[in-house]
């Protein structure tokens, strides 16, 4: 099996004034796709309801991964480093008794929690979609703004629409039809860039990529959530999804641009300032929902990659 | 011209809200106070509107309580104790005038089969008031706390309307106007809220009423702390203890008899609670028959009537039956009608119903405002997780897991309890038989008991 990722740029990086002629340009198909969805995009109980659902774990996915590697213990920054030391031991929690471990957990959970507060990240999300993500992102106290990109100008419409109708949003959420390789990265950076769903739909993954991780701060984070091309996905999302259960609207999905997440883990090795910190599977139960599994090289997954400061 | 101007006066009038929750009863202030307190949802703005008079009541039975029990008692189930306690609302609670048995016994009327429930701390009897102040004192003590929540008290919600964006708009009878993301029916059987959403109730009354009043026992003997409940034919009655030898009743009964009942004189009311708790329902027949004619005679024969009883029950009987009542608290008589009733959704988009408001059932298991409280919490639950999830907590994505978690349960215990109603209101033979049967081997079989405890004192 040849690598997704590994596909060399047949030609140079061409410049962007038009948006249909770029490696990381989307294509008639998938645009055309997406532009029928537009209208439904927010019907819950509609054709992406699996994506509202999907959302919600990744949610959970996002706030976990990053609540769960902030630094507890800022030594540049204590004033009286044993003290504080005390209050949050570094070492291994599970080695004391339980009483004080619990105690521990509380006190980490609550520095935790002032972390956050204290946090306005600033977030970028390619392929925002109808802002499925970027919404709820964008509602979240810890983040200070998101910008929603996407390449269908009929989706980002809908977007748009539908930001407008819930007045917490105006201030923290915009949405532009942009490619990802137009955003200079001298002018912008971001704490949070995110491509979920959408890998899977572009020709050039590895492409897109490389132009999305150029915008993420030392020590941000990149998220993103794909499929593997494995039978089993295409077993659930395009032969169960779309023909037998058609709870996915037919044509979302082309087996052959499905990524496996050993070849995102394998890109990213090659770049050592950036490091994968998690990495989760996941899969759709009709009457239950999205729940993590345990193997995220089958069906979907997933992933966490951090900008290491050096 | 004028008509601009106005237009721009409601304009400026409406206010944004996160959460508006119609009604200050138990299950809207007990919403408040939970979403208050929990850390992913303190700093939601919160508005609570009640139509009565509320407020003043509350602070002034925390500050000087009265010394009687007041009439509107409930009992809590351990479940709804434990949530109370989780949220901090328990701390505010008067606990001299709160009683915790162990003990219920259930007998029936007909057949004298007995039942009796065991549980350590099975129930708490605690009055509407004792409860609904105490959730006022947190959600002040939260208050000052940085967490403030807007009470109107004396406000009637007088219309509901959609905004452009799809939001409720709640109109207030002082003029203003409410835009809010999610409004939250606790707003009782009759609830506009529900009525706005368009959410059907399928239910019926029972034709049956309820008394309520506050009682003091004869102590001229031990018992243990025990609820007592006998069903006669017209429907249950129950003597649920409270402090200081006082004790709740609920006694269910038809239209007919609750009119002779309630136009009874208190000392000749407090006589027919005697004879109910223990006499054969063909003499109650009788004694109706007397109570309606408002004879004199009436307590003398109940009192000649329960003698005869007594001196034929051996000595270790008498513990089968609760103490005899001495009086009643005077003014504590109420009645209520009682009926069963569901809707059929508690959620919708930017609603959400609990409590009464999305059912009612029969007090004989005493599981209306304990089930109102299971809502909250799994309400609060929902709220909690949508808002770490930035989800918008209006959406029917967020607010679905209440439905699907709540509605089940309500589901069933509704209809066991409506099933026992019917079971026990009648004297129809064949019934009768099964029926001591019934609670017979239910007493016997340890297994199906502990099932039956179980749901009462649910954790
Ligand atoms: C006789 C009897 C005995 C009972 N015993 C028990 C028991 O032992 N255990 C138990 O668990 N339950 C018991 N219950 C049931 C319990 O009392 C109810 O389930 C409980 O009070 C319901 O609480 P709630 O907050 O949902 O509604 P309610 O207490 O009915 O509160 C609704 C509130 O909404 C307000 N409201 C309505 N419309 C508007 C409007 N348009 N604008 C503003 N405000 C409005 C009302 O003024 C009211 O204050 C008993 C009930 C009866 C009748
Ligand atoms: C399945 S949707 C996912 C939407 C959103 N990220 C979410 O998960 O809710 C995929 C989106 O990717 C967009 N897309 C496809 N190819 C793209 C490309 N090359 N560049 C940017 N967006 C693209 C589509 O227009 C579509 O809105």
């Amino acid at each position: 099996m040849f690598s997704r990722l590994s596909v060399k740029s047949i030609r140079p990086l061409v410049s962007f004034r038009s948006l249909s002629s770029g490696l990381t340009s989307i294509s008639p198909v998938e645009q055309s796709h997406f532009n029928q969805l537009a209208s439904s995009w927010w019907d819950v109980n509609g054709p992406q309801r699996i994506l509202h659902k999907m959302n919600l774990l990744r949610m959970d996915f996002i706030t976990n991964t990053i609540k769960s590697h902030l630094v507890l213990n800022d030594y540049n920054n204590m004033v009286n480093v044993a003290e504080e030391e005390i209050y949050i031991p570094g070492f291994d929690v599970g080695l004391l008794d339980d009483a004080i471990a619990d105690s521990v957990l509380q006190d980490q959970e609550t520095r935790r929690q002032e972390l956050l507060r204290g946090m306005r990240l600033k977030c970028l999300d390619i392929g925002c979609g109808g802002g499925i993500f970027s919404e709820s992102m964008a509602r979240l106290p810890y983040v200070g703004s998101v910008k929603g990109i996407d390449l269908s100008e009929e989706v980002l419409a809908v977007a748009k629409n539908h930001a407008a109708l819930d007045p917490i949003l105006e201030k923290k959420l915009s949405y532009d039809l942009q490619a990802v390789e137009q955003i200079d990265e001298s002018l912008e950076q971001y704490d949070v860039v995110s491509m979920f769903e959408m890998l899977e739909h572009v020709d050039y993954p590895a492409e897109v990529l490389k132009s999305a991780i150029r915008l993420v701060k030392p020590g941000g984070w990149v998220f993103l959530s794909t499929i593997n091309r494995d039978f089993i996905s295409w077993f659930t999302t395009i032969a169960m999804g779309e023909y037998v259960l058609k709870i996915v609207p037919k044509g979302t999905h082309t087996h052959s641009k499905y990524i496996n997440e050993k070849e995102i883990e394998e890109w990213f090795d090659k770049n050592p300032e950036f490091e994968v910190k998690e990495s989760k599977g996941c899969v759709y139960l009709p009457a239950y929902g999205w729940k993590f599994t345990e193997n995220e090289h089958v069906g979907n997954y997933f992933m966490a990659i951090k900008r290491v400061t050096k | 011209m004028f008509r601009a101007i106005r237009h721009l006066s409601t304009v400026s009038a409406m206010r944004l809200a996160d959460v508006v929750i119609i009604g200050g009863g138990p299950a809207g202030l007990t919403l408040a106070s939970a979403l208050k307190a929990s850390r992913s949802t303190s700093q939601l703005k919160v508005e609570l509107i009640e139509g009565g008079k509320l407020l003043e009541g509350l602070r002034e039975f925390g500050n000087s309580p009265p010394e009687d029990i007041t009439n509107r008692v409930v009992s809590l189930t351990p479940a709804t104790v434990n949530y109370l306690e989780k949220i901090g609302v328990w701390d505010f609670i008067r606990y001299e005038r709160i009683e915790e048995y162990d003990n219920i016994l259930a007998y029936d009327g007909v057949t004298n089969s007995r039942i009796e429930f065991e549980h350590v701390g099975i129930a708490t009897m605690c009055e509407n008031l004792n409860l609904q102040s105490a959730l006022l004192a947190k959600i002040e003590d939260l208050g000052e706390s940085g967490c403030p929540l807007d009470i109107h008290d004396s406000t009637k919600v007088v219309g509901i309307d959609s905004a452009g964006n799809g939001w409720p708009v709640v109109e207030l009878d002082n003029g203003e106007r409410i835009q809010t993301r999610l409004l939250v029916g606790a707003d009782g059987f009759n609830s506009p809220v529900r009525k706005f959403a368009g959410i059907e109730s399928r239910g019926w009354s029972y034709n049956r009423w309820g008394i309520v009043a506050t009682l003091n026992f004869k102590v001229d003997s031990f018992r243990q702390i025990t609820g007592w409940q006998r069903f006669l034919p017209s429907g249950p009655i129950a003597l649920l203890p409270l402090p200081n030898d006082m004790a709740s009743l609920v006694w269910s009964t038809t239209p007919e008899l609750a009119n002779v009942l309630l136009k009874l004189s208190e000392e000749k009311f407090a006589a027919m609670i005697n004879a109910a708790m223990k006499l054969d329902p063909e003499e109650m027949k009788y004694l109706y028959k007397l109570a309606e004619e408002d004879d004199n005679s009436l307590v003398d024969s109940i009192s000649w009537r329960l003698s005869l009883f007594n001196n034929k029950l051996q000595p270790e009987q008498h513990e089968l039956y609760p103490l005899e009542i001495e009086s009643l608290v005077p003014g504590s008589r109420a009645k209520f009608p009682l009926k069963m009733s569901h809707a059929d959704t508690y959620v919708g988009p930017r609603i959400a119903l609990v409590g009464d408001a999305a059912h009612t059932t029969h007090p004989l298991a005493g599981q209306g405002l304990n089930m109102g409280q299971a809502d909250v919490q799994s309400l609060v639950n929902c709220i909690e997780t949508a808002t770490e999830r930035g989800l918008d907590i209006g959406s029917t994505l967020a607010l679905e897991p209440y439905f699907s978690e709540r509605w089940p349960i309500n589901n069933a215990m509704l209809g066991v309890v409506d099933k026992l109603h019917k079971l026990f209101s009648t004297d129809f033979t064949p019934v009768v038989m099964a029926r001591s049967f019934g609670l017979d081997v239910l007493n016997t079989v340890p297994f199906v008991k502990d099932f039956l405890v179980d749901r009462m004192s649910s954790k």
